[in-house]
């Protein structure tokens, strides 16, 4: 005798195309992004794409680091998560720069991070402070480790975004061609929002960190564009008019892919996906 | 009175009305796509079970938000006037005329991408309380939330070019703003968003969604979603509240940002004016901290002014309406 089971579970169909799993893992990602990252800061004489690739595995890193902070039920905090984290990175970006030129070789300026290590530390402290049973005892779990890898992934993206707007890392070419020219607003506001808007906007009980991440893949396919035009504009690079052009290309074929997968991804996740229709009331 | 002085007072009343309308239209952006204040009763309806046709414009807080849009057009209307100010030598509003509203319009098409990801995202994030995205709503008001943020974002950037060309416009260069274009869109565009986003949200106080409510009296949480649901007349979308906000809130939040804008900048070219700075600037004596002693005087008194103004109407108010309920 055969029984059948009361209620039969629907198996949820599988859809393909829409999952982003590379790396599987926070901690792996971590890894990967900020010894990538520090590698490719180190070499400033690559070319911007290579740089952009760099960015783009650091800003996911720091998405990462503001989702894992915001995650215990932050909810108009999150923007000032990403703030927090890029004003870190503004701050280790200059320390980096000063203490640039020793130890440089060539175009190699592996004194720059310096100032992501100080970073690391000045976060992992204010995590501690922010923790710890004796100061303001929020005890969130695992801020400590969030708030460092913040400090980390904003102090690399925003280096990134300086070696690729000057084509190296020297304190003067940065401070005329960046600080001065009022470029740094922009790279200042492009990280927050790589940072924060995805979590920000995924926002809710059904978020998915797979579909959160392809947001900010595409964020940064935007930030490419932006410095690629910023790039002709300054012709600071030393592949000449090729190397910011192939920004704009490659960005916006990233942020082309990226945005058509995410929106699928919501409409296909979401509850329901209709062209109109009336509201209903659920009681 | 020497001509550029008369220039340099003229350039700030203009200054004052691109703010007033920058600031009017950005209230109404927010009403259109529920950022800031408005997103929390949008956030929240699904979740208390009122399943609404409202477009969730999560980007982030409006001050960053806004101040996003203005650097990215300041940046490209900045990268764009290098290249064209050397044809037109001696002609440069010509370059102007063309690159700011080229740099708004890339601002505008980013502030609709990231709105729509904002939407999708955020209905995504809440599949549990079976919220579906309706396209209807999410094409309908993206055009909109364009078209109002165009228009902040072309005043924006129209105060930072100005500004960061004051002096040359009013016949001494040696004024003009030491911060280049994007880092004045940057600080101006996060002030018109603080203001847009701490006045004029009318529809979600006392004109409506307390409107049935004794003066000052609160609403429990779980029906704070209902002002989501059913307009007058239908079911409710932002296109009404943009209309319903554009008679009273938006021209209020507008006039808040154009007053600050007015008495910041009066009191400092008054100060200017009294400690002999103008119309040339001399070198940093002793008359610049006279400029800058007239100027912090007024504006102390501009405070105390407003603040007992704020004290009367507050009186008459309550007056008038009867006590806060809750006092």
């Amino acid at each position: 005798m055969t029984v059948t089971p009361a209620v039969i579970e629907e198996e949820e169909p599988t859809k393909k195309g829409l999952s982003f799993k590379f790396p599987p893992e926070e901690t792996e990602m971590g890894l990967i992004a900020g010894i990538i990252g520090a590698v490719i800061v180190i070499f400033t004489g690559l070319p911007a794409v290579i740089k952009g690739v760099g960015l783009l595995l650091v800003l996911l890193w720091g998405m990462d680091s503001v989702r894992k902070t915001s995650k215990y039920g932050l909810g108009t905090g999150v923007p000032s998560i990403g703030v927090l984290g890029t004003g870190y990175g503004v701050v280790g970006a200059l320390m980096g720069l000063a203490v640039a030129e020793y130890g440089r070789v060539g175009q190699l300026y592996p004194a720059v991070l310096v100032g992501v290590i100080v970073m690391g530390a000045i976060g992992l402290v204010s995590g501690v402070f922010a923790n710890g049973e004796k100061f303001i005892a929020m005890k969130i779990p695992r801020l400590e480790r969030a708030m460092m890898e913040l400090g980390m992934a904003g102090t690399l993206a925003i280096l990134l975004e300086c070696s690729i707007l000057t084509g190296s890392l020297n304190f003067a070419a940065v401070v005329n061609n960046v600080m001065n020219t009022g470029l740094i607003a922009l790279l200042f506001i492009f990280n927050c929002f790589a940072m924060l808007h995805p979590y920000n906007a995924c926002l809710g009980p059904d978020e998915r960190r797979e579909r959160t991440r392809i947001c900010a893949v595409e964020i940064s396919g935007l930030i490419w564009v932006l410095l690629g035009f910023a790039m002709i504009g300054l012709g600071t690079s030393p592949y000449g008019i090729l190397d910011g052009v192939s920004m704009i290309v490659f960005g916006v074929i990233v942020w082309v892919v990226f945005f058509r997968m995410f929106i699928k991804a919501c409409m296909d996740e979401c509850y329901e996906t209709v062209g109109t229709g009336m509201i209903k009331t659920i009681e | 009175m020497p001509i550029e002085v008369v220039l340099l007072f003229a350039w700030m009343l203009v200054i004052a009305f691109l703010a007033f309308i920058a600031c009017t239209f950005e209230d109404l952006e927010s009403d259109m796509g529920s950022q800031s204040n408005p997103n929390s009763q949008v956030q929240l309806a699904a979740q208390v079970g009122q399943v609404n046709r409202f477009f969730n414009k999560a980007i982030s807080g409006e001050p960053l938000s806004n101040a996003m849009y203005c650097v990215t057009a300041g940046t490209i209307a900045w990268l764009l006037l290098r290249q064209f100010e050397p044809l037109v030598p001696g002609e440069e509003w010509k370059a102007a005329v063309l690159a700011i509203p080229i740099g708004v319009l890339a601002a505008t098409m980013i502030n609709m991408i990231f709105s729509t990801t904002a939407h999708c995202g955020r209905v995504a994030g809440q599949k549990r309380f079976q919220q579906p995205i309706y396209l209807d709503v999410l094409y309908g008001h993206l055009i909109p939330i364009g078209a109002h943020a165009f228009m902040t974002t072309l005043c924006i950037t129209c105060i930072a070019y100005i500004q960061s060309n004051i002096g040359t416009l009013s016949g001494n260069p040696a004024l003009n703003h030491p911060f280049a274009l994007p880092l004045l869109g940057f600080i101006w565009g996060i002030t018109v968003g603080a203001i847009g986003s701490s006045t004029g949200d009318v529809h979600y106080g006392a004109e409506r969604e307390f409107q049935d409510r004794p003066f000052g009296e609160g609403k429990r949480v779980v029906y704070h979603g209902k002002i989501t649901r059913y307009a007058e007349c239908g079911v409710r979308t932002q296109k009404d509240i943009a209309g319903f906000c554009a008679k009273f809130g938006g021209p209020v939040t507008g006039m808040t940002f154009g007053l600050i804008i007015l008495f910041e900048n009066w009191r400092s070219m008054v100060g200017m004016q009294l400690g002999g700075f103008l119309p040339a600037l001399p070198a940093f004596t002793a008359t610049g901290d006279m400029a800058a002693i007239f100027g912090i005087v007024l504006g102390l008194l501009i405070v105390a002014a407003l603040m007992v103004g704020n004290l009367v109407f507050v009186k008459w108010v309550r007056k008038k309406y009867g006590p806060f309920v809750g006092v």
